[in-house]
Order: structure tokens, then C-alpha cells, then sequence
């Protein structure tokens, strides 16, 4: 008896140790699963993977075939991001496939896709589950004869340089890229109706995507900038997804170029780094009062508040923006209001109730591009006037009232005088 | 021929009036009072064309208290006057009692619905 209570405070002591990496409270990832496909990338890759460690990630390597990987036990996450550097696997090994990569990011998870020139139809069909489309064509690459990297090689003009980034500071940060960014390996389209795809990275227009070894029998299918280089995905659940069709960007091989800086910022990104937000202390009132009332009535005024955070990689700061919007809501919104900041993170706006009783909702719906999206919504019923609560002595009806009492006045005269007279 | 539809009117006119003077004072106190009510009640039905119907409830308050009291004063003229073979049993104490009870159930409902 005395064991089995040992080991129950044993194990109970030892659960906020595995709840510290990922919650809440502290949203960037911390332990990191990287999968590659043979252990020489942790070595040309150093520097980035440096830059990671730098930052504070665990990251644990592992190849992509090892009968022993698994993202998650007993139904809990190991990890908390999955790096795919594994651009020629062509089965997974241990308890990861598809479908439970696809669980991981459906569970908030975040992910790296790095293809490459022989990208296999395993990878494909993981960019494919993202959202994004590599060239159909396996041995195809990016080609750009005018916008090329001179190198020692000088052969194909595959390794390209691009400075076609997407105009959010929230990815690529506040400080300008000024190198391009030299990217060899595969392109993809993205499909114009998905609105969750952004394209940070797309190919200059004199790019095209085809095999550089061969003739070009028919023109290609994929040119110019609709080829992206780099896509991320933000999913509605907030996960954050990056794919690329080049393992070299991230190698130690492109100095001078912008791809250290990009890469680090876009890094800090997709880990939830930057442009987290969270809301708390949503709070309504009526104007003059503090407390929160279960119930309003019509035209009355009231004051809704809500306070945004941003992480900023270690701590919560105040987000600071002018165009965080709250609706009365129901069925469709009868009140848009933008609330306005005290540049604390403190947001309020006070309005007037509609004339409409029913049950409303206080919505907040903010999304922003490279920004976690906020949806908040609280209900809150209104009443019509109780009978006592109507205007009375109104002046226009002055006459009318003046009209009932002379009217009686008048009964009582008239009785007195009927009574009375002979 | 239209003098002598002029003169035919004032003829009327003139039989009406000394037909009317032969009543009994009674009636004719009545007949003010009616004429008072009906009197008030236009005055409301101007007001309320020149300013709209906005406390709706008001107006309607205000003209049936002077349309309702207005019936119950005809009803009782026709049960005071002796020369009405119908009510001739009936007491006219009774009839102004009724007037009495009913016009104070009508002002009753009128002050309620005043708003």
C-alpha cells in the first residue's frame, strides 16, 4: 500500500515537468524532432540548425527509416515540431506516415517540409495534405537564366536568386532582407482558392520550372512568379506550416546571401516565435458600472473591453494595433465597432444597445495575415422595457391628458347640475 | 326657385328652433354636455393630424373618454325623456345611476391606458 502511494506522488510529481515545453502560457515549441535522411545534413546544415539551438529549441535528429520514431505516445505528443529534412524518403519508419503528420499539424502542431531535386512521392504527398502542389514532373527544378547565382559551377542557371518576398513584417521580420536569397531545388503552385497558402517567396517572372538536363519538348507549366519558393501555411487551428522545395537553402553553403536572415526569421515565425497573439479578460459592462450584468435592455450603454497579448518569444506584450473590431451579433451583426487602445493592450469600445431584444453575442473576429487568429464570442440576452420602465409625461401628449381630466371635470359638473336643477 | 328653397330653409330653420325650446330644461343640460365632449374630441382628432399619432395610446385615451362619456350622456337622455314610450317604466334614478357607475368604470380604464 505504502509502495503503490510512493510511486502514485512519483509519477504525479513528474507531470509538470512534460507540461512545461508547450501550452498556452508559453507557445513557442520547444522540442523539435528532425528527421533527415542521412546524418551528414546535421553537419552541412550546421549553422542553421545552430541558430536553432541558439534559441533555445531541443531539437533530436533522427533518420527518417529508424524503425524507432514515433510523434507521439501513449496518446501524448513527444515533440512539439517536426522538421522534415528528408526529401528522399520513401516509408517512414516507426509509427509516423501520412496520416499521422497530418494529425500532428490538425493537433496544433507546427511543421518544416523541405523538398528537393529528388524529392520522393512520400514528401509530394505531404506538401500535397499542406495545401501546396510540387511540380508533377520528378526531375524538374527551378530555372532562371536571368536571375541565376554565378557560382563555380556555372552550369544550369538552378541555382537561382530571388528577393520576391511576401510584404509582412510579422514573417520576415522589421529588419529589410538586402541579399537575395539563392534557392535550388523544386517549385510549387499553390492553389488560388485556398486562402490559408501564402506565398513568402516566389520565383522572379523569368523563372520556370523544368528539367535542366533535357530539351524542352513543350513549354513548361509552371513560370514566372506564379512558381513559389517558399510557402507557409497558417492553419485555422493556428498551426504553422513551412514547405520549400530546396533542403540547400538551409545549408552552410550560401554565404552572403540573405538566406541566413531569412531563414532565421521566417524560423522564428513558423515556432511561434512572433506573431502569437492571445485574448483574455474579455470583460462588459454598463457604462457607470463595473460589474457584469446577465442581462441587458434595449437602448441601454454599455462598455465591452478586451485585453490582446503578442509573444514576443519570451514574454507577453501588448499587441498595438487600430483595427481590432467587436460586433453585436445576431444572425448578423447589428453594432461594428473598432475598438480603441490605450496601447497597453487594453482595447474598449462603448455602444448603445440596437432596439432589437433577442440574445446577441459579443464577436470578436481578427485576422490578420501572419497573425494567429483571434475569434472570441460571448452571449449575453437583451430584454425589451418592463412596463414601468416607458417614458411617461411626455409633452406631446399634453393635450390628450388635459382632454381626460377635463372630460371628467366635466362628469362631475354635469352630475351635480343634473341632480340639482328642477 | 331658389328663393323659395331659401325661404323654405329658413322656414325650417325656424320651426326647428322653436321646436327645440319647447323641450325641458333637463334635456337640453344634457344635450350641452354632449355637445362639450364632442366639442373636446375634435379638438384632440386636430392635434393630432397637425403633430402625428407619436404617443398613440394617448390619443386614443383622450378621444374615447370624450366619445365614451358622450354615449352614455345620449343613453341617458333617451331613458330621462318622459315622451319615450319605451322607457316609460323605467325610473330615471335608475337611469342616472347607471350613467353614474358606467362613466366611472369608463374614466377608470382611460387614466390606466393614459400612459
Amino acid at each position: 500500500m505504502a509502495k503503490l502511494l510512493l510511486y502514485l506522488t512519483l509519477a504525479t510529481s513528474l507531470i509538470p515537468l512534460f507540461s512545461v515545453a508547450f501550452s498556452p502560457e508559453n507557445p513557442t515549441d520547444r522540442r523539435v524532432l528532425v528527421l533527415v535522411d542521412d546524418f551528414a545534413i546535421k553537419s552541412s546544415h550546421s549553422l542553421y540548425f545552430g541558430s536553432l539551438t541558439s534559441r533555445g529549441f531541443q531539437l533530436e535528429f533522427k533518420l527518417a527509416d529508424d524503425p524507432n520514431i514515433g510523434l507521439q505516445r501513449y496518446g501524448q505528443y513527444l515533440y512539439d515540431a517536426l522538421v522534415l529534412f528528408c526529401p528522399s524518403v520513401e516509408r517512414f519508419g516507426g509509427s509516423i506516415d501520412v496520416a499521422s503528420i497530418v494529425d500532428f499539424v490538425d493537433s496544433g502542431h507546427d511543421l518544416i517540409v523541405a523538398a528537393d531535386s529528388n524529392a520522393s512521392d512520400l514528401i509530394r504527398e505531404v506538401a500535397t495534405e499542406c495545401g501546396v502542389d510540387f511540380d508533377e514532373d520528378p526531375a524538374a527544378m527551378v530555372i532562371d537564366h536571368i536571375n541565376y547565382a554565378v557560382s563555380n559551377f556555372d552550369g544550369d542557371h538552378t541555382l537561382i536568386a530571388s528577393d520576391d518576398f511576401i510584404k509582412a513584417d510579422v514573417i520576415l521580420g522589421s529588419k529589410k532582407i538586402e541579399a537575395p536569397v539563392l534557392f535550388q531545388g523544386i517549385g510549387h503552385s499553390l492553389n488560388p482558392a485556398n486562402s490559408l497558402v501564402l506565398k513568402v517567396l516566389s520565383a522572379s517572372s523569368s523563372a520556370y520550372s523544368a528539367n535542366p538536363k533535357s530539351k524542352l519538348s513543350n513549354p513548361p507549366s509552371l513560370t514566372g512568379s506564379a512558381i513559389s519558393l517558399v510557402s507557409v501555411v497558417q492553419a485555422r487551428n493556428n498551426a504553422r506550416i513551412l514547405i520549400t522545395g530546396s533542403l540547400s537553402m538551409f545549408s552552410n553553403r550560401h554565404e552572403k546571401s540573405g538566406n541566413e536572415q531569412f531563414l532565421t526569421e521566417i524560423s522564428k515565425w513558423v515556432f511561434h516565435e512572433r506573431g502569437h497573439l492571445k485574448a483574455v479578460n474579455v470583460r462588459h459592462h454598463k457604462v457607470g458600472e463595473s460589474d457584469e450584468p446577465a442581462i441587458y435592455r434595449i437602448n441601454d450603454d454599455l462598455e465591452y473591453s478586451v485585453e490582446i497579448y503578442e509573444w514576443s518569444g519570451t514574454s507577453w506584450e501588448p499587441y498595438v494595433s487600430d483595427d481590432v473590431q467587436v460586433q453585436f451579433y445576431m444572425m448578423s451583426p447589428y453594432v461594428l465597432k473598432t475598438l480603441s487602445t490605450d496601447q497597453k493592450g487594453h482595447y474598449s469600445a462603448e455602444f448603445k444597445v440596437p432596439d432589437v431584444y433577442g440574445v446577441f453575442q459579443f464577436k470578436v473576429e481578427y485576422q490578420r495575415l501572419g497573425y494567429t487568429s483571434l475569434s472570441l464570442s460571448k452571449q449575453i440576452p437583451v430584454r425589451p422595457y418592463r412596463h414601468n420602465e416607458y417614458e411617461r409625461f411626455l409633452p406631446a401628449a399634453y393635450p390628450y391628458y388635459g382632454s381626460a381630466f377635463s372630460m371628467m371635470a366635466g362628469f362631475f359638473i354635469f352630475t351635480i347640475v343634473h341632480l340639482y336643477s328642477k | 326657385m331658389a328663393r323659395s328653397t331659401g325661404k323654405d330653409a329658413q322656414a325650417l330653420f325656424h320651426s326647428l328652433r322653436s321646436a327645440y325650446a319647447a323641450t325641458p330644461t333637463t334635456l337640453k343640460i344634457i344635450d350641452l354636455y354632449v355637445g362639450f365632449a364632442v366639442f373636446t374630441a375634435l379638438i384632440q382628432v386636430v392635434y393630432m393630424a397637425i403633430v402625428g399619432s407619436f404617443p398613440f395610446n394617448s390619443f386614443l385615451s383622450g378621444v374615447l373618454s370624450c366619445v365614451g362619456t358622450a354615449v352614455l350622456a345620449v343613453c341617458l337622455r333617451i331613458q330621462v325623456n318622459k315622451d319615450n314610450k319605451e322607457f316609460k317604466d323605467l325610473p330615471p334614478e335608475r337611469a342616472f345611476a347607471d350613467f353614474v357607475l358606467c362613466n366611472l368604470v369608463l374614466h377608470l380604464v382611460i387614466m390606466n391606458f393614459l400612459g
